[in-house]
């Protein structure tokens, strides 16, 4: 037991001194974050307060409407930990650069396994901890139940955690023993996303917003069936669901204590189990997984002609760059893997434009279907800077540790940041273009909103694009064992508020000129001089928020990289 | 060819450069050494360009690295201590790179010097394979191959000889002193004194910031005051500073 709080005490006092001994601007950052996730959580309480509200006031079915919601978002949250306790239990079981130390030291194989599942439980939930309290604390203050609710919402949830991180870590387990040593990681990691991208296109697929919908439905038994879909009494969360139903419905728990016993029975099982697992499968697993590397690279002659054609128009240095990026990024499964989900989201994005029930609209067709393309323009930007966040604002710190190459050639910085600009902007101005245009399409829209949102989105795109160059490089992180993990620290987030901003700000810059035009087309009036300076002026200062959401980031970015350390 | 004036590098509190001094003629090579945490990697991380002074100048190859890096760095090959690349490049891919970095055109020329490089340091048959499959000493003589492919005029090494076997440590020290003979200029930072006694005709001691000595080995000896090994050279001059301070 001892060496049990030994090995998991590192990962506690790392956590308490970066939180007692961050610096003056690491405080900052602890607060602005610490604030931004409160004001995040609070969000999502008053969001599901209002949701719970209106379907607590449809007659008959609200009350299994909110049951169905709690059954659904339990599944999601279960779905979800289990995801992401195969990834992490990869990295923490198997990946991890202290795991040699840890091996070498006296303690049994039992004790690694268990310490290293408590990181991994950790690990996984806390993201989901933070979308699902405020969800339950939500159904408490609408439904107002008995104190011992809030108790079981503890115990039950982590129970509930604790079935899926170990359903996490028996699959990782068994993937890492089947699967050649060699690829066991980037397989795993490439499966984790294909379920990810067919969870989500599944989940989209089903048009869940069909359930608030009971015409879309011919017969009641049809409606009500749909509605039990996804709850099985096989699973552990159709348990957590039916205690926590239970007792917001006034009832004590007492009645259902058979769920909360096979609940709780069902994960310590599934700690036996895995234990006993681990003491056959892990150590072999951890030794399979150091072994040597890939060493072939896979289609080098195609990579070759497409790195040459990509940078022929460049300068060697800035070619060597881009060449090397790309081999890299193709080179990579964790990384070229996620235009897997990328592709998915665009499906997605498209699919919901193809099912807007815009006919059932009281609005004016036209006036809708212009309206709608206006506002996509902010929704298409804010996509593209969810995709930036992921691929252009981790482009620096991509480097990784091989950072001092760059530094100690004589190639400036300022030519390799825009040079990265460029080998960025492109696509995702490709990207962008066709999203835009394919969902104007589908609605439908005047030739005069085609070309507006074409043109907006066309050069919001440098903007968005050298503001992910730019935070990028002003919060680098070079260090990191994942890239993936860069887009989701500081940088990333506040990369995506900036960018956010702009993208709100544009808008809201030609949302005034862009209804006095529609309008005078609609109506066949004239516009006013005064209406056309207003105009122009609008659109002058659109222009110049892109211009300084292009040149601002950048160089920003190049005089913090210019100091990094 | 090198010369450090003034140079001074603080973090925070702490001085890890004090008003370095040193001048390394054409062709010279010299040994850098000092105790750990002396400031030794931070002087090469500095006149590599990856550091920035806090105060100083660095004058390479008559250009001054605050001025014109670039001209700097076109003329200095740096293999720092720990070889971080690229693990998804191929061997030969990477030297590509860094040729491409240098702005050497892809000439038949370029391909056999990289082949030359590749085969001195026994990497022929690895050059096709990824850099992650490669072992710690291989990765070091891969980054030795990508600071010689341009040819430099000054050759700036932290701790060569980590990783790699016998037959590689022998392999640097001959192509080290090779090199000086055909005018490039080393300037090697060590913990080995034998190294240092075995590659370079000069040698530096830093400590606490600060050049506490320099010389010829048998300068050095002179300045102690002992006619023995290096090694107790260095420990009597390093602890006589050590007590009563750097001078």
């Amino acid at each position: 037991m001892q060496a049990l709080f030994e090995l998991i005490r590192p990962r506690v006092l790392g956590l308490k001194n970066r939180m007692t001994r961050s610096a003056g601007s690491g405080r900052k950052r602890i607060l602005i974050m610490g604030g931004l996730g409160a004001a995040f959580c609070a969000g999502i309480f008053l969001g599901s307060c209002r949701v719970l509200r209106y379907i607590q006031s449809v007659e008959m079915i609200g009350d299994l409407l909110a049951r169905q919601l709690l059954s659904m978002v339990l599944l999601t949250f279960f779905s979800l930990l289990v995801v992401s306790s195969i990834i992490t239990a990869l990295s923490n079981l198997y990946l991890s650069k202290d795991l040699e130390l840890c091996h070498a030291m006296p303690v049994s194989v039992e004790t690694i396994f268990i310490s290293r599942t408590v990181y991994t439980l950790a690990d996984s939930s806390w993201m989901v901890l933070i979308f699902g309290v405020p969800v339950f604390l939500a159904y408490g203050y609408v439904y107002r139940p008995d104190p011992v609710f809030y108790l079981s919402l503890l115990h039950m949830n982590l129970a509930m955690a604790v079935i899926a991180c170990f359903i996490g870590i028996f699959v990782t387990m068994v993937l890492v023993h089947v699967f050649p040593a060699q690829r066991t990681r980037d397989i795993i990691l490439l499966l984790s996303i294909l379920m990810v991208v067919a969870l989500y296109l599944l989940f989209r697929l089903l048009r869940p917003e069909r359930l608030v919908n009971p015409e879309a439905f011919f017969t009641v038994a049809q409606y009500v069936s749909a509605l039990k879909a996804p709850d099985s009494p096989y699973l552990p969360t159709h348990w957590v669901a039916e205690t926590l139903w239970g007792q917001l419905m006034g009832g004590d728990g007492r009645g259902h204590w058979f769920d909360m016993v096979l609940t709780w029975s069902t994960a310590g099982s599934a700690v036996v189990i895995n234990v006993w697992f681990a003491r056959r499968l892990y150590f072999q697993g951890f030794s399979k997984s150091q072994e040597a590397k890939k060493r072939r690279a896979g289609g080098a002659r195609l990579l070759d002609l497409v790195i040459g054609c990509a940078t022929r128009p460049l300068r060697k240095d800035l070619a060597a760059v881009i060449g090397k990026d790309l081999r890299v990024f193709f080179r990579d499964n964790t990384q070229w893997s996620q235009l897997l989900l990328l592709g998915a989201l665009v499906v997605v994005y498209l699919y919901n434009f193809s099912v807007l029930p815009l006919d059932k609209s009281p609005i004016r067709l036209d006036f809708l279907q212009n309206q709608l393309a206006f506002l996509n323009m902010g929704l298409a930007g804010f996509v593209l800077s969810a995709i930036c966040a992921r691929f252009v604002f981790t482009a620096v710190s991509a480097e990784g540790e091989a950072y001092w190459i760059i530094r100690t050639a004589p190639l400036t910085l300022k030519r390799y940041l825009w040079g990265k600009y460029l080998f960025f902007v492109v696509p995702i101005l490709v990207l962008a273009e066709f999203l835009t245009i394919a969902t104007n399409r589908l609605l439908e829209v005047t030739p005069f909103m085609m070309v507006l949102s074409s043109v907006t989105i066309g050069l919001m795109v440098f903007g968005i694009v050298a503001l992910g160059i730019g935070v990028g490089a002003r919060y680098p992180r070079f260090n990191h064992e994942n890239i993936s993990q860069v887009a989701t620290g500081f940088g990333g987030f506040l990369y995506m508020v900036v960018s956010s901003l702009f993208i709100g700000m544009v808008i809201i810059l030609e949302a005034g000129p862009v209804y006095i035009l529609f309008m005078a087309g609609v109506r066949g009036s004239v516009v006013s001089p005064l209406e056309w300076l207003y105009i122009i002026l609008s659109f002058g200062a659109a222009l110049a928020v892109n211009a300084a959401a292009v040149f601002w980031p950048m160089r920003i970015g190049l005089k913090s990289l210019q100091g990094y350390e | 060819m090198i010369q450090l004036i003034n140079l001074t590098k603080q973090y925070r509190q702490i001085t890890a450069v004090d008003h370095l001094h040193l001048t390394v003629r054409k062709g010279a090579r010299l040994a850098f050494l000092g105790p750990n945490g002396a400031g030794k990697t931070t002087t090469i991380k500095m006149m590599a360009g990856v550091l920035r002074p806090t105060a100083g100048r660095i004058i390479i190859n008559g250009h001054d690295l605050a001025v014109s890096p670039a001209a700097v760095k076109q003329c200095i090959g740096f293999i720092p201590d720990r070889p971080y690349m690229y693990e998804k490049l191929t061997g030969l891919e990477f030297l590509h790179f860094v040729a491409g970095l240098y702005g050497l055109d892809r000439t038949s020329l370029l391909q056999r010097r990289m082949e030359e490089l590749l085969s001195l340091f026994e990497l022929e048959q690895w050059k096709d394979e990824l850099i992650e499959s490669y072992s710690h000493g291989m990765k070091q003589r891969l980054v030795m191959c990508a600071a010689l492919v341009h040819q430099p005029k000054v050759l700036i090494v932290d701790e060569p000889m980590v990783g790699l076997d016998p037959k590689g440590a022998r392999l640097v020290k001959d192509l080290f002193r090779e090199q000086a003979s055909k005018g490039t200029t080393l300037f090697m930072s060590t913990h080995s004194l034998e190294v240092a006694e075995e590659v370079c005709e000069e040698i530096a001691i830093i400590q606490a910031g600060r050049i506490i000595a320099s010389g010829t080995p048998e300068e050095l000896r002179k300045q102690a005051g002992i006619d023995g090994k290096l090694e107790d050279v260095f420990l009597r001059l390093t602890q006589e500073v050590g007590i009563a301070g750097p001078v």
